[in-house]
């Protein structure tokens, strides 16, 4: 996502361009505010918008140029427009949106789809015995050192974190070649 | 898909991202990356996919761990039986155990019998090795009616040892797990009836037998089996020897003047 040409077609009024780059900024958004905040999925698509919609006033505004800033922005925006969103809802009634809001651990799950997982499933069945082996050593110790797989394995750690893409890729192609079907 | 140059550094950020190891800085600086190349959220979305598949089907499988507690916890837990047997006779009190607590509730799946390849890091596979490595990855996967169906065909098409007994074995544990106790019977029947000059696999089809046949009231025949599960000496031994004494216990066959050295090989 190149936001410097998000910054030209807003300046450029390209609507076809800013649908473009709205669509794709929605989704990172929409995805952030589930798995950090746990929002719902309708708050979430409505403080994504705001956001993007606050941000192409700040850029039309030439107050917002940089790519790095306006990513700042963006986050930083849904985010306090979710949590004053939340906070109306339990109407108290803040200007500003308090510091101390206690943070949820992220809530990884929300990322996934019901669809998307079911054919994941099924993918995940085809691998073979030793993938299948090794990816469920992988996931099963979190927090693990990749040494310590490798060494599981019998590998070096570089080889260790190979086998795990090639897998992750055997899945990866599995579940392209499904979902357009 | 377009993903940055220092790609293999986003892919293990993701990774630790997944395994709970970035502090909140990093999962600020990790979403920067996702925001500049949103195609790898889509690569998160399929590694925590493949997390939850991996923990779900852990969890479906989940087991009571017994072999796996420390020595003093089988010695404290065969002098407790022995002490409230004691008690028992002596006051003449209900026993205040179940027989539940000395069985296993379900069979994990590292309990099933695969390949010697699998584990070996054998070269040379037979077809009858490979249909048994691919009916244990259809377990994994949750897939166990496709795993039933595998394990059939490794009996119909290659009885012989060992690949039937582990077949029978397997398709036991599966039966075991879903509480249908007398198809289980029947298979861990076979099982250890083919695996007689096979130590191992025998001693886990009779142990597994003895808590099928509890779990249908058969306690004679429980008592019987988990005693040749006791007697082969290998991991079931302790939690068959504690099986071994409430069943004895339950069925009056217990003397407390052998509670000492009550042990089924005895």
């Amino acid at each position: 996502m190149d936001y410097s040409k998000f910054v030209t077609a807003v300046l450029n009024n390209d609507k076809e361009s800013i649908r473009d780059s709205y669509v794709i900024i929605t989704k990172v958004l929409v995805k952030f505010l589930l798995v950090r905040l746990d929002a719902n999925i309708e708050d979430a698509k409505d403080s994504a918008q705001n956001a993007i919609m606050f941000s192409i006033e700040k850029i039309k505004n030439e107050e917002l140029n940089h790519p790095d800033y306006i990513i700042h922005y963006l986050f930083t925006t849904a985010k306090h427009d979710y949590l004053k969103h939340q906070n109306k809802q339990k109407e108290s009634n803040y200007e500003e949106v308090p510091d101390n809001y206690s943070q949820k651990s992220d809530q990884l799950e929300r990322i996934l789809d019901d669809e998307k997982h079911s054919i994941l499933k099924r993918c995940f069945s085809k691998l073979k015995p030793k993938q299948l082996a090794y990816i469920s050593f992988w996931f099963n110790n979190p927090g693990s050192e990749t040494a310590l797989v490798a060494k599981h394995f019998g590998i070096s750690v570089n080889n260790a974190w190979t086998k795990k893409h090639r897998i992750i890729q055997v899945l990866k192609e599995c579940f392209e070649r499904n979902i357009n079907k | 898909m377009s993903v940055p140059k220092n790609q293999d550094d986003i892919y293990q950020k993701i990774d630790a991202y997944i395994n709970g190891t970035l502090d909140e800085k990093q999962k600020d600086a990790l979403w920067v990356e996702f925001a500049k190349t949103p195609d790898l959220l889509d690569q998160l979305e399929l590694e925590v996919g493949i997390k939850k598949i991996i923990q779900d089907s852990a969890k479906k499988n989940a087991v009571s761990n017994v072999y796996s507690l420390p020595n003093w916890v089988w010695h404290a837990s065969a002098a407790a039986v022995i002490l409230i047997v004691a008690l028992v006779q002596l006051l003449g009190v209900d026993t205040p155990t179940q027989i539940e607590d000395f069985l296993v509730g379900n069979i994990p799946n590292e309990q099933l019998e695969t390949a010697n390849g699998v584990r070996s890091d054998e070269i040379t596979l037979t077809k009858a090795d490979s249909l048994l490595n691919v009916g244990f990855a259809a377990i994994s996967s949750g897939d166990n009616d496709k795993a039933l169906e595998i394990f059939a065909e490794v009996i119909s098409e290659y009885d012989e040892e060992p690949y039937a007994s582990k077949a029978y074995l397997n398709t036991g544990i599966i039966k075991y797990n879903d509480g249908a106790y007398d198809q289980a019977i029947t298979n861990f029947k076979e099982a250890a009836e083919r695996a007689k000059e096979n130590r191992m696999i025998s001693e886990k089809a009779f142990w597994y037998l003895g808590n099928a046949y509890v779990n249908i009231g058969e306690m004679e025949k429980a008592l019987f089996a988990v005693g040749e599960a006791y007697t082969r000496d290998g991991i079931f031994r302790k939690p068959a020897f504690l099986l071994y004494q409430k069943l004895n216990y339950d069925l009056g066959n217990f003397d407390i003047e052998d509670a000492e050295e009550a042990s089924p090989d005895q």
